[in-house]
């Protein structure tokens, strides 16, 4: 079974603007795999799709082998809770809450006791290399670091895919080595990675690599 | 997520923003506080009405001259003799008491004062407002058959805790200073032309303790009505009239009757001639505690203005909160937040903010209903208890949410995409 399985996705914006045509393909389970293009092809709309922040127009996507089509609002946000871990470019952490907080916060989401939120944020927070800053606030931390944060935060739930978008983006050269070690590391511990980039280096590290250029595969 | 969590970050959210929080709650604490001072008032009012006519009687009505009245020559006007015409016919009456009234002189040892307050009474005095301490005697009947030449001094009321408008206010009253340094039971002492051996004094309650409405209504001195007809002269062509005539039936129940009783007795002996009015204090303490109440109602109405303003207030300000945490709500979307938590997040804040609101308007609530209870004089009207405020701040923290409740829910429905592309 395919982690992810596409088939004719299409996104149509309203006032008529196409940012996907009809894109094919799979990723299998354990995969790292690549999206690469050029600004504006339409990848971020693909990955905003894959981890169901935003809906198809046409075309089926399935997540695990499950239709998510017919999905309400609730399931899908279950699903994105449980199934999806997301890294983002600007890293998206929570200013006024402390790394172990943001890391805690999508577990508190999905109810799990605090104490038990608390150990597993730690845990996940070591685990990328910040288990002496989980105090800090994301302000205290520099930019490596907070993509850190915000990878311990994407695996929070244990998901089944880890999507990041340009998670290099807003880094120096030496952060974003370490960056994709990290993800290069959990790919190899089982993880199911997809990930957006410009970066021809990390489409080198990925395992496979997808092509878009104007909404279609290249 | 669970609830402490979210308590923790709304207030977190609140203390970060300071000034929007504490602009937004002004208004809430206003309409709190003056629904708290309306709920006191109204259940102050209660007590006061009820203690009230406990101290003036069930059944009290007062029998006075008609005002503007031309008489045709046949009546005398309400006399002492009316009083005992009453007593005899009506025996179960439980008060029948003439009062006149009169300024006079006194004058006690080198001591010479005038626009002392005398009232010529019986001793029915003592059957209603039971709130003086007496030393000595009252006067007794025998007083009053024989003409004796006794008077009962009443001392002035102090305060227990002087309110300030009292010290700008009250002109200082010369007997109240001279009474207040001398104890002259027991003495001798001259009103008008007469010599009077002074047999009791009253001391009247403080005047912010005392449950009388008209607790200012107080004569200085009392004598026997009937040496008060001989010794004071009176513009009043019949020696034995009297200024009034106060009644109690003793029973609320018998009021109604009795009054058309009195009123046929009374018409009767004045031969036809109704020139008296009887006024039924109960409906007369009514219709002050109607004008209060409409006093109350302004309040209501006044914290309810004030508790929408309020409301409104923390729509905005929720509205603002959110204009500003676009950003944020898309991250919490993004990140497994469903729609009712966000909206959850947003309500459960504006709670907060106007239960602080409430506990703001509680404070000042307790400081405005003391200051105005102070204002009002003697009286302690308002009573609040701490249900009222609990009720003023879950009142506020419920009108805050429900508010909150438009804009929490624009917030839940962001495009999360949308929503995490906003700076």
């Amino acid at each position: 079974m395919n982690a992810i399985s596409v088939d004719g996705l299409t996104r149509t914006y309203l006032g008529g603007y196409q940012a996907l045509k009809g894109v094919s393909f799979s990723v299998a389970k354990g995969d790292f795999t690549a999206i690469m293009g050029p600004s504006g092809c339409g990848k971020s709309t693909l990955l905003n799709i894959l981890g169901l922040l935003d809906r198809p127009t046409g075309g089926k996507y399935l997540l695990e082998g499950a239709e998510t089509a017919r999905l309400d609002d609730a399931e899908i946000t279950a699903l994105r809770r449980s199934r999806i871990g997301f890294v983002f470019q600007a890293f998206n952490l929570l200013p006024r809450l402390s790394a172990l907080e943001n890391v805690a916060l999508p577990m508190a989401y999905a109810g799990a006791e605090v104490d038990e939120r608390r150990a597993r944020a730690r845990e996940l927070l070591t685990r990328v290399g910040l288990g002496a800053k989980v105090e800090n606030t994301p302000l205290q931390l520099s930019g490596g670091e907070r993509q850190r944060v915000g990878i311990a935060r994407a695996l929070a739930n244990k998901p089944a895919l880890l999507l990041a978008d340009e998670p290099t983006g807003n880094l120096d050269s030496k952060s974003s080595v370490e960056i994709l070690a990290l993800f290069k590391e959990l790919n190899a511990e089982g993880m199911t990675v997809v990930l957006v980039t410009h970066d021809p280096a990390i489409g080198a590290a990925a395992g496979k690599v997808i092509r878009i250029k104007d909404g279609l595969l290249a | 997520m669970n609830l402490r969590e979210a308590f923790r970050a709304g207030s977190r959210e609140i203390i970060a923003n300071k000034f929007r929080s504490a602009l937004s709650f002004t208004a809430v604490s206003v309409g709190v506080a003056s629904l708290l001072y309306t709920m006191a008032q109204t259940r102050g009012m209660e007590e006061a009405l009820e203690k009230n006519l406990e101290l003036m009687g069930p059944g009290r009505m007062t029998v006075e001259a008609k005002q503007n009245y031309v008489s045709k020559g046949l009546s005398s006007g309400l006399t002492y003799s009316d009083v005992l015409a009453l007593r005899r016919e009506l025996p179960d009456l439980y008060m029948v008491e003439p009062r006149s009234a009169y300024s006079s002189t006194l004058v006690a040892g080198r001591s010479k004062i005038d626009d002392v307050d005398v009232w010529g009474t019986t001793p029915d005095f003592r059957r209603r407002d039971w709130v003086y301490r007496l030393r000595g005697r009252f006067l007794n009947e025998w007083d009053v058959e024989n003409r004796a030449r006794v008077v009962v001094l009443i001392e002035p009321a102090g305060w227990v805790k002087k309110p300030f408008w009292a010290k700008f206010w009250m002109h200082d009253d010369p007997y109240d200073d001279f009474a207040k340094r001398h104890d002259l039971l027991g003495e001798s002492v001259r009103l008008e032309n007469s010599i009077f051996t002074v047999v009791g004094v009253l001391t009247p309650p403080a005047r912010d303790k005392d449950p009388r409405w008209e607790s200012w209504n107080t004569a200085n001195a009392l004598v026997p009505i009937t040496v008060f007809q001989q010794s004071f002269t009176r513009f009043s062509n019949n020696p034995d009239s009297v200024d009034e005539i106060r009644i109690d039936t003793g029973d609320v129940k018998t009021l109604a009757a009795r009054r058309k009783q009195i009123s046929a007795i009374l018409t009767r002996r004045h031969r036809g001639e109704e020139d008296f009015e009887i006024r039924d204090e109960r409906e007369a303490i009514e219709a002050k505690m109607e004008d209060m109440k409409k006093m109350v109602k302004a309040g209501l109405a006044l914290g309810i203005v004030a508790l929408l303003a309020g409301g409104i207030g923390i729509m905005n300000v929720t509205l603002a909160t959110i204009f500003a945490r676009v950003r944020e709500i898309g991250i919490r979307r993004a990140i497994g937040a469903g729609r009712s938590d966000i909206l959850a997040q947003f309500l459960l804040e504006a709670a907060l903010l106007g239960a602080a609101g409430g506990v703001a308007g509680v404070a000042l609530g307790l400081v405005g209903v003391q200051w105005l209870s102070g204002l009002a004089g003697s009286r302690e009207i308002a009573k609040i208890t701490w249900l009222h405020c609990a009720e003023g701040i879950a009142l506020a923290s419920l009108v805050s949410a429900a508010f909150a409740f438009i804009p929490a829910y624009r917030a839940s429905r962001l495009d999360p995409v949308e929503a995490l592309k906003a700076e």
